[in-house]
């Protein structure tokens, strides 16, 4: 096993691919960066005028806080897409090459071959998430600073600046194991479907639908606590003024067992499929 | 010894495999012939474990890791990885030995250098087909399966990879199945050929006794052909430096005396023999 894991490794980092998914990940930080640079002030001015008179803020609303929230946003759809692409590469790109067969013809068992993927998927999107999480708060502090957060979900929240640091690292590791399920389950989608692109369009119409079902009310209410998409969005439940910390271990528990649960069904199909 | 008895396979598209018995001996080369689509991938792929019969049985007298290595196709390789990578890694997966001075044996094993250090999507098909051939040999299989193995190779490419295979059965004491639906390769490399068309099996034979039974054709160079007399017997029809006639195998060396004592300089004489004469006249029959 920690051979097919090296094996594996050995293939992420030598793949121009993992370097163009990266480098995607840091121009829509600089995008962000750049916009808030030169607009976000006076965007900020114009929402909180009237707050400004009432409350005092300490220091600018423009600040590494928030910039560090804004990133944290393109966990909803950018990010989750670029990782899907890549993770469903691991195996799509094998049927493409016809590397799948000639490993299948090694003496290597297929459980092993295919768990192999999905550690990988998950520490690959766990790094992934840790290069985002660290670029962002280097740069976000060193060009915008500190400060309180203002964040708006349902009503605005105010969080002073070192609150609002630490809710964002929390974020960023409950949204991390979002993440790792999204690349689950293109893992997943891969073994049905083999072709890189069919995978691609299969990985974003789920990732739209798992974003539409999380507005979606279901009537029985089991659904609205454990169905999956209404689990992806928990990371923002850190950004509630009151944070609910059972109900999100418990979300993220739940994540991690659907994540398993999809993985299982991915290597019992695997296993089943003829290769070839 | 490899035997595989009554394999069936079909796909919703219809019956790929149809009652197909063969077997693999050490040391010997078997060649597999048939058009495309006659079933020769399925049938490897069943062989290599790669997928299941419906029904047949494949009994495998080995004890080794991997009984089975093989090419299905073209050889499945990590394009942006080099020789050497690509090496380390199919043995490292599988427990092989990866340390240098193996994997430089599996390099000069299948004639490839060693200090190649470009990917290997600059190679050649040829030198592909070897790297592959060195990843199907890893771990010591005692039977080796070549689909299709000298398509796309140039002249040169092929005679080098007919002499890697059987240095390989010969010296390595390997069970070899190749396919083809190339006759000329088959013929020049396989102790044994099996033929197959729409899934079944439809004649085998050591490839001498199909020449024997099946050629009556041979093309015959040679500058002052159209001199000679003797050959008028034949039904010759002439080329430009050549002809081709119509003789059963064992006339040919009588006729190839006669055309020498009648002065004419022969330089070759190649039997010629279609896929379809095996697939219409089985041996058996």
């Amino acid at each position: 096993m920690k051979q097919l894991l090296y094996a594996e490794l050995l293939k992420i980092v030598k793949q121009s691919k993992t370097y163009y998914a990266l480098a995607a990940i840091a121009v829509i930080e600089l995008l962000i960066f750049i916009t808030a640079y030169y607009q976000g002030s006076t965007i900020l001015d114009l929402l909180l005028n009237t707050l400004r008179q009432n409350f005092y803020f300490e220091g600018s609303l423009l600040n590494g806080n928030l910039i560090m929230y804004i990133v944290l946003n393109s966990l909803w759809f950018n990010v989750p897409l670029i990782l899907m692409i890549v993770t469903s590469g691991l195996l799509t790109d094998e049927h493409k090459d016809g590397t799948l067969q000639t490993v299948m013809l090694q003496a290597v068992k297929k459980w092993k071959f295919i768990l192999a993927k999905y550690i990988m998927a998950a520490l690959f999107t766990l790094l992934v998430i840790a290069f985002m999480a660290l670029t962002t708060f280097a740069l976000a502090y060193a060009i915008f600073g500190t400060g309180d957060l203002v964040v708006y979900i349902g009503t605005l929240n105010f969080f002073e600046a070192k609150e609002a640091f630490n809710r964002i690292c929390w974020a960023f590791a409950s949204g991390s194991i979002a993440m790792v399920f999204y690349s689950t389950v293109s893992i997943t989608l891969a073994i049905f479907i083999k072709e890189a692109s069919k995978t691609w369009i299969a990985s974003a119409l789920f990732l739209i639908i798992t974003n539409l079902l999380l507005k979606a009310d279901f009537l029985p209410a089991a659904l609205n606590s454990f169905f999956f998409p209404k689990l992806i969005d928990t990371w923002q439940q850190l950004f509630n003024y009151k944070v609910d910390w059972p109900q999100v271990g418990i979300n993220n528990c739940m994540l991690l067992l659907y994540s398993v649960a999809f993985a299982g069904l991915g290597m019992f199909i695997f296993q089943k499929k003829d290769i070839g | 010894m490899l035997t595989a008895t009554h394999l069936s396979k079909s796909y919703t598209s219809g019956k790929a495999l149809d009652d197909v018995s063969i077997q693999m001996l050490p040391g010997q080369i078997s060649g597999l012939l048939g058009r495309n689509g006659a079933g020769k991938t399925t049938l490897f792929r069943i062989l290599c474990g790669l997928i299941k019969p419906d029904s047949g049985e494949l009994s495998i007298a080995s004890h080794r890791n991997k009984p089975v290595g093989g090419i299905i196709e073209r050889p499945g390789l990590y394009p942006y990885l080099n020789a050497y990578d690509n090496i380390k890694l199919f043995a490292g997966i599988q427990g092989a030995p990866a340390d240098r001075e193996s994997i430089n044996q599996s390099l000069i094993k299948v004639g490839l250098p060693t200090d190649r250090k470009d990917p290997v999507r600059n190679f050649s098909l040829g030198m592909k087909q070897r790297l592959g051939i060195a990843i199907a040999l890893l771990n010591n299989p005692e039977y080796l399966v070549l689909d299709e193995p000298f398509s796309g190779l140039d002249p040169i490419g092929v005679t080098a990879l007919i002499n890697l295979i059987a240095d390989l059965a010969v010296k390595g004491n390997i069970a070899i199945l190749l396919s083809s639906h190339l006759m000329g390769e088959l013929t020049k490399c396989c102790n044994y050929l099996y033929v197959m068309d729409k899934g079944r099996l439809v004649n085998q034979g050591t490839t001498a006794q199909l020449i024997n039974h099946h050629i009556h054709n041979f093309n015959i160079t040679a500058a002052n052909i159209g001199s000679s007399v003797v050959l008028k017997n034949y039904q010759p029809v002439m080329g430009i430096n050549g002809a081709s006639i119509v003789c059963n195998a064992d006339e040919i060396s009588a006729l190839l005396k006669q055309l020498l004592a009648e002065g004419i300089q022969v330089t070759s004489c190649t039997p010629e023999l279609s896929l379809e004469q095996l697939v219409n006249a089985p041996l058996q029959s």
